[in-house]
């Protein structure tokens, strides 16, 4: 089938992290993406990606403030039109990095917690960082640009989801993501430890409910039942290269950033072919890309062209094979390992994010 | 709503309007396409013009009735507000 045009481009610019999350959905091999694509390729990368059509563009990573010509790229991104976002556990965003960052043009800054309280998100992050955290949500409130405070909920905090709102409310936050953590890379390698139970689920729809009714008009809450207690998958990316795509810290591309895991598939670099190209023509935009590849259930199902599937990624991480359907599907022939995972009770201990992984 | 109302965009939305005549608006979230009749509207949110001035504009720029233009423009705003991509 012919591509579709592409909108939106994550560049993880990095995985360098001074935090520990033990949620991070980066991949587990860190060590191997320290060869970081210079300044001038990012500045490619940009300038293709607005030749062919995308509009939107994710500065993440890892820390990406943790790279200095990270203003240089928001302003190539700017100049090119590119709609920028930053999305940042703000730990270095100070005045002067920040004020950089505004004239370079950047229009949303989306600041990551790990709780609503210093000890509980100290003890998450692995490092004292919640005061600095706060001091730059209060550095970005200041000045006229778009927050969003997101929080990643797991076992270790979902009861704590009442205080993040009121965290929310207490710094005059309009756009509040609760994200429930979703399984890949270091997330799915601490699963057993980080899945939610059922009522605490039922507890935080309760508590979103009412506060959305009590702040409606003032704030924003997001939060998504994670897959894994629903019966149908996510639309992953909107459907396999069909808008999204991401660039490494080493310059390959991939239809989503967990997609590194699929070590089934091949991955092209920007050193190495157009981003373009990668984009409509390359092997592993290809494999998944419309319905065509789709087993059963999924060929016949006429949610088809509605979830497409599924996640490609987490057929992977479940099953094995690329091409499943999503076993969070209650029509997949594999559902049982998802029912399995929420069968296992939460014992295990959490594996910190590290450059290096342990043995 | 009121006809004195003055919405504009939220801060981080962003009007764009293609090469190829397609619009949408920028959020932080992604994109959001919109059909011909919400950009309409919306090329005319700036901030200054009260809803009546939107409705006035729309009139005299396409077959509209009055009617129909205020209850899409009073229905979108509302919409757009309620998901924070409008204020007013
Ligand atoms: C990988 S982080 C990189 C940016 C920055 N280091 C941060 O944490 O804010 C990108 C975003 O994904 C969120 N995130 C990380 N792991 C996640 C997971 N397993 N599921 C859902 N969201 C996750 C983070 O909170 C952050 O908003
Ligand atoms: S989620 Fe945590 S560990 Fe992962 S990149 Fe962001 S701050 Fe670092
Ligand atoms: S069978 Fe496939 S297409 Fe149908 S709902 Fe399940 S994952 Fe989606």
């Amino acid at each position: 089938m012919n591509a579709p045009r592409a909108t939106s481009l994550l560049c993880e610019l990095t995985y360098r992290c001074n935090l520990q999350c033990p949620y991070c959905y980066n991949p587990l091999d860190l060590d191997s993406y320290r060869d970081e694509l210079p300044t001038e390729t990012w500045l490619r990368v940009v300038a293709e990606a607005a030749a062919m059509g995308i509009l939107h563009i994710g500065l993440s990573g890892g820390e990406p403030t943790l790279r200095r010509d990270l203003p240089e790229i928001v302003a190539a991104a700017s100049r090119a039109g590119l709609y920028t976002n930053l999305i940042t556990q703000g730990t270095f965003l100070d005045d002067t990095r920040l004020d950089e960052l505004l004239a370079a043009g950047l229009e949303h800054v989306q600041i990551s917690i790990q709780a609503p309280t210093e000890a509980l998100a100290d003890q998450i992050a692995g490092t004292r960082v919640h005061a600095n955290k706060e001091l730059a949500i209060e550095r970005v409130m200041r000045r006229n640009v778009a927050l969003t405070l997101n929080c990643v909920l797991h076992r270790g905090n979902h009861d704590a989801i009442a205080d993040v709102i009121a965290f929310a409310e207490r710094h005059g936050i309009a756009k509040l993501e609760l994200a429930n953590v979703q399984f890949y890379g270091w997330a799915y390698r601490n699963r057993a430890a980080l899945l939610p139970t059922r009522d605490q689920i039922d507890r935080a729809l309760d508590v979103v409910a009412a506060a959305r009714a009590r702040l409606a008009g003032r704030m924003q809450i997001a939060y998504v039942l994670p897959d894994y207690f629903g019966d149908r998958p996510k639309a992953c990316m909107n459907g396999w290269g069909r808008a999204f795509l991401t660039v490494t810290p080493d310059g390959r591309v991939l239809p989503c950033p967990a997609a590194a895991a699929i070590r089934t598939l091949h991955f092209e670099r920007v050193q190495d072919r157009p981003l373009a190209e990668i984009w409509e023509r390359s092997d592993a935009f290809v494999a998944y890309r419309g319905t065509a590849w789709m087993p059963e259930p999924c060929r016949s199902c006429d949610r088809r062209e509605i979830d497409w599937g599924g996640c490609r990624c987490q057929a992977f991480l479940l099953t094995g094979d690329a091409g499943a359907t999503d076993p969070v599907c209650t029509l997949s022939p594999e559902h049982e390992r998802v029912i399995a995972a929420l069968g296992v009770d939460g014992g295990a201990p959490l594996v910190p994010r590290r450059m290096k992984q342990p043995v | 709503m009121t006809a004195t109302v003055v919405p504009r965009m939220s801060r981080g939305v962003r009007f764009r309007r293609d090469s190829d005549g397609s619009a949408m608006l920028l959020v932080p979230e992604g994109i959001l396409r919109l059909n011909d009749s919400a950009a309409a509207t919306l090329e005319l949110v700036n901030g200054t013009r009260t809803l009546t001035a939107i409705v006035d504009a729309l009139c005299a720029r396409y077959a509209v009735t009055r009617e129909d233009a205020s209850r899409d423009v009073d229905d979108l705003i509302e919409r757009l507000s309620r998901r924070g991509y409008v204020d007013r």
